[in-house]
């Protein structure tokens, strides 16, 4: 390594910090190359925070707290290591190397410690390469406010706005949110008030499910409205509404760079066939990262890409997968960040066509519609047929070729995702895959197809008590309908339903309590892959 | 070239009938086709008319007497155009009879046959809310009264012939063929319904208690299935709360049609009055979003509906509406335009009132006529504003909904207008011929 390492360093107030302050008073040598940031406790290092260093330009981070049973909040430094631990297994999909962050017990009394932590693990950073994410280029001059709204306007059909209401008569949050509604959004746009409402959390709040613009009569299409405002709207306000401390947007920005080599085919079964190239491409998206994020939910996500392959391979599809597959963008291009968006569409694209394919699938909705719809109107000239697995099972169920084992005597109802159904029209596909299951009992509820209600959050924003009585709501009608599974075609309704199950509920957990299950792995087991 | 003083009118609704009645009136010999076994079209479907609140069957059966008893007009009923050549002056005209299995000169109109007839049908006079059978007259105003067997469900059992004492039961009718001279032709096809279910976030065809306005104005008919009485349909409650909803499926540039059906916002007014009429302690609210009430005397109507008959109207499109699965009700969601808020409202009863679209066959009758049609499917005038009622083939004319959206009223002149037209056209090419 040429140029000195720069570490982070985030040390508790406690031990750690007042143990690094004792290495300087009694003057013991060490490296400069350490940036200290106090924190509370070591607990309080949120996974989000070391990727975000390391986006940064950092070469390591050193994360420190009190020794084990030493912690003044008794339990947070084992907090703190449960979560480095995960953040290894980032840096390690990510290829940066697990071996950059560092977890180190340093009481107040270890001055000493501390410069040896610190000299030693310059030495270790010195003899690594840089982190590769430090060959960044200049960022674009920040686009014209006026001209980025007056194109989104006529772009959207927002001029078209009647003011009905429809839209805030049809928004889950508006119902539950006075302070909300997408009406008067649009209309202080179009009063000239566009500087103030980008400012604010409204842009924000939008979840982007289409239910408003699906029954607009003037087919203005407010989601994509408030998409396009966001390159323009206030970065500080959305860092503020991101949930889980924006570590999946960090995740996807590292991803831009050309010198990111991914390690994250780990998932891939035992005896799976996947040549290099393939008429298929199966596009898998971030599953391998949230499948470590989410860990605490235990949903298994990664059961799903092993189900699209172990039911592919059966039918004797042998599907090319990038082993350095970028995240489509999906979040970064919802959240405002058209260039990132651009880049890593350019990238995955320049991939896709290493493979010789022809087709896409992907089980993930929000991929679905970024491959289909974004690609191939931002990039132009996409010649792939993009495909949701559901398309492609309902095809194969057709020719015959999916052989179910057995009966699966169950009563299930079925989600539709924002992205598949409403964004995309997918709505029959994962009702045929499912209905031809043998023994399935499939029920519907009142509010399904284009009716159907968002789990509650879209690209991490504005995860608040709203999105919370959004989700509660849903699983309630799900369960009421007296189905013994819910089945959905989006990894992410899973995570947000997930996620509110296992909080304090206003009502009683029977009511909303209910396994889930992907689309995929119900097919998975239900030919006995699994 | 003969030039046949006679005029073929398509469409025997209230523009058909006016169209008919003028030139007979003039000495012309008018046939009148209708696809359905009766004259009266939708007018007959109605209870009362705004903004004047006569019962419109009351005021409508006269005239379809006087159709019927006219000398020089002859009623086709039942019947569909099938082929036209010629040209103004002189047009050729085939026409299908369809069957209706009654000789018509034998019938009576008792009703002893569908008394004995065991098929129940929904009976599409009341919008299928009240049941027919499968021997049937529509409407007891019905014109001819002669009855009808509907071949798709007849058992063919024969009770029916066995009880008519008139002997008029003949299952052996074929269809027949009839071949007119004619100088004009003055089409009047009307209108129909958008398919409410189309915007599935109101639950129509879901709801039981969601229902569109041709519905409720037969719940509300003297005649209709519930003889007059407002009753829910759900558990013949008396509702207690009812909401009508504007403009489902019309001004809509997405999922509906983009133009104004120009009587919704006064009919629904006329609903909501016979409503507090009918039971006074029901509140009802129009939700609507711009009120449309541009017609003589129809500022007068809303106004009175809401200072005198304490109707609400509320300046918001609801987005959707929610059923309680064991009460019934229904629960609207909606934001207060002119209060900034977002709301929900439980009722009894919802009425949408769903965009009146130019009949699908337009296309056909277009094509045997070779009209052309605009992009609703209107018929196109010649030219809007100084030949609203020709077309670009001369000799044929245009008139009522078929050529754009209108209420009653406008219908009726506009009749007159195309009568007055093929009236000329007669009497020109009869006028050179001489010459």
């Amino acid at each position: 390594m040429t140029a000195e390492p720069k570490i982070v360093a985030f040390l508790c107030n406690w031990c750690s910090y007042a143990g690094a302050d004792l290495a300087g008073t009694s003057r013991i040598r060490y490296p400069p190359n350490i940036r200290a940031i106090r924190v509370m406790c070591s607990g309080r290092v949120d996974p989000a925070f070391v990727i975000r260093a390391f986006e940064m330009g950092a070469d390591g981070v050193l994360v420190s707290g009190c020794h084990p049973g030493d912690c003044h909040y008794v339990s947070g430094n084992l907090k703190a290591e449960k979560k480095m631990q995960n953040t290894r297994k980032l840096l390690k999909l990510l290829g940066l190397g697990p071996e950059r962050l560092r977890l180190e017990w340093i009481s107040t009394a270890e001055g000493a410690k501390f410069a040896q932590v610190a000299t030693g693990f310059t030495e270790e950073l010195r003899k690594m390469e840089p982190n590769p994410l430090k060959a960044e280029g200049n960022p674009k001059a920040p686009a014209s406010t006026k001209k980025v709204v007056s194109e989104a306007l006529k772009k959207t059909n927002v001029q078209y706005c009647l003011e009905c209401g429809k839209c805030s008569g049809s928004c889950p949050i508006s119902k539950i949110n006075e302070a909300y509604s997408p009406r008067r959004t649009v209309e202080r746009f179009l009063l000239g008030y566009a500087d103030k409402v980008l400012y604010g959390t409204d842009v924000w709040t939008c979840l982007t499910c289409f239910t408003c613009s699906e029954r607009c009569p003037s087919d203005v299409r407010f989601p994509e409205f408030v998409r396009d405002c966001r390159s323009v709207a206030s970065k500080e306000v959305m860092e503020e509404l991101c949930a889980h401390k924006g570590v999946s947007l960090s995740l996807s920005r590292i991803m831009t760079n050309p010198n990111i080599k991914q390690e994250r085919m780990g998932w891939l079964p035992n005896g799976a066939e996947i040549p290099q190239k393939s008429d298929l491409l199966y596009f898998v998206g971030c599953l391998p990262y949230f499948d470590v994020v989410f860990e605490d939910f235990n949903l298994n996500l990664l059961k799903i890409p092993q189900s699209v392959v172990k039911v592919l391979n059966k039918v004797g599809i042998k599907p090319a997968i990038l082993g350095n597959e970028k995240c489509c963008g999906h979040d970064l291009l919802w959240t405002g960040d058209v260039e990132n968006f651009e880049k890593l569409a350019r990238m995955n694209v320049a991939d896709f066509k290493e493979t010789g394919a022809t087709r896409i699938v992907t089980a993930c909705p929000e991929c679905y519609r970024t491959l289909k719809k974004d690609y191939a109107e931002r990039l132009g000239n996409f010649d792939f047929e993009v495909l949701h697995f559901s398309e492609l099972l309902s095809e194969l169920v057709d020719k015959g070729q999916i052989r179910f084992e057995g009966k699966l005597p169950r009563k299930m109802v079925y989600h539709d995702p924002c992205r598949l159904g409403r964004h995309m029209g997918v709505y029959e596909p994962p009702r045929k895959v499912i209905t031809s299951i043998p023994g399935v009992e499939m029920v519907e509820m009142d509010r399904s197809r284009e009716n159907a209600v968002c789990c509650g959050v879209n690209a991490w924003l504005s995860c608040n008590k709203y999105s919370k009585e959004v989700q509660i709501d849903r699983l309630m009608e799900a369960k009421a309908t007296g189905a013994d599974l819910l089945v959905t075609a989006c990894p992410k309704c899973q995570i947000h339903w997930k996620c509110v199950t296992g909080e304090k509920l206003p009502v009683n957990p029977e009511e909303v309590t209910m396994e889930m299950r992907d689309l995929s792995v119900l097919v998975a087991e239900a030919m006995h892959l699994t | 070239m003969e030039v046949s003083r006679s005029v073929l009118v398509i469409g025997g609704g209230i523009a058909g009938m006016q169209a008919s009645l003028d030139l007979a009136s003039r000495g012309l010999k008018v046939y009148l086709a209708e696809r359905t076994p009766s004259i009266g079209g939708r007018m007959a479907q109605l209870d009362k008319t705004f903004p004047t609140m006569d019962c419109s069957i009351c005021i409508l059966a006269p005239k379809m007497i006087e159709c019927f008893r006219h000398p020089n007009l002859t009623i086709l009923t039942y019947s569909e155009v099938q082929e036209v050549s010629g040209s103004a002056g002189n047009f050729t005209v085939k026409i299908l009879k369809k069957p209706r299995f009654i000789d018509e000169e034998k019938c009576t109109g008792c009703g002893v046959c569908a008394q004995n007839c065991p098929v129940e049908l929904p009976n599409e006079f009341d919008m299928g809310i009240g049941v027919r059978r499968a021997i049937y007259v529509p409407f007891p105003q019905a014109v001819p009264l002669k009855y009808t067997i509907d071949e798709e469900h007849c058992l063919k059992c024969g009770l029916c012939q066995r009880m008519c004492q008139a002997d008029a039961v003949d299952f052996n009718q074929e269809p027949e063929v009839a071949h007119l001279n004619v100088g004009a032709i003055v089409v009047a096809t009307g209108f129909e319904l958008f398919d409410a279910q189309r915007r599935s976030e109101y639950g129509y065809g879901r709801y039981k208690n969601v229902l569109i306005s041709l519905e409720f104005e037969r719940l509300l008919s003297a005649s209709g299935p519930t003889g007059g009485h407002l009753l829910r349909l759900s558990d013949g409650r008396i509702p207690k709360r009812i909401a009508f909803i504007q403009c489902v499926g019309s001004r809509s540039l997405k999922g509906g049609v983009s133009f104004c059906s120009n009587a919704c916002c006064m009919y629904a007014t006329k609903e909501a009055i016979l409503i507090r009429e009918h039971e006074p302690e029901c509140e009802v609210y129009i939700f609507y979003n711009e009120l449309k009430v541009f017609g003589k005397g129809f500022q007068d109507f809303v106004t009175g509906a809401q200072d005198h008959w304490g109707v609400k109207y509320i300046r918001a499109l609801p987005g959707e509406i929610a059923e309680d699965s064991k009460t019934g009700d229904l629960t609207l969601w909606y934001e207060d335009t002119r209060e900034n808020a977002t709301r929900s409202m439980t009722v009894d009863i919802v009425v949408l009132c769903p965009a009146l679209i130019p009949r699908a066959a337009n296309k056909e009758v277009g094509a045997i006529l070779g009209l052309e049609l605009d992009e609703h499917g209107f018929f196109k005038p010649k030219d809007p504003l100084f030949a609203p009622v020709d077309t670009n083939v001369p000799g044929v004319f245009i008139c009522g909904y078929c050529q754009g959206p209108k209420d009653i009223s406008e219908s009726v002149g506009q009749a007159s207008a195309a009568a007055a037209r093929a009236a000329e056209v007669i009497a020109l090419s009869a006028s050179k011929e001489v010459h």
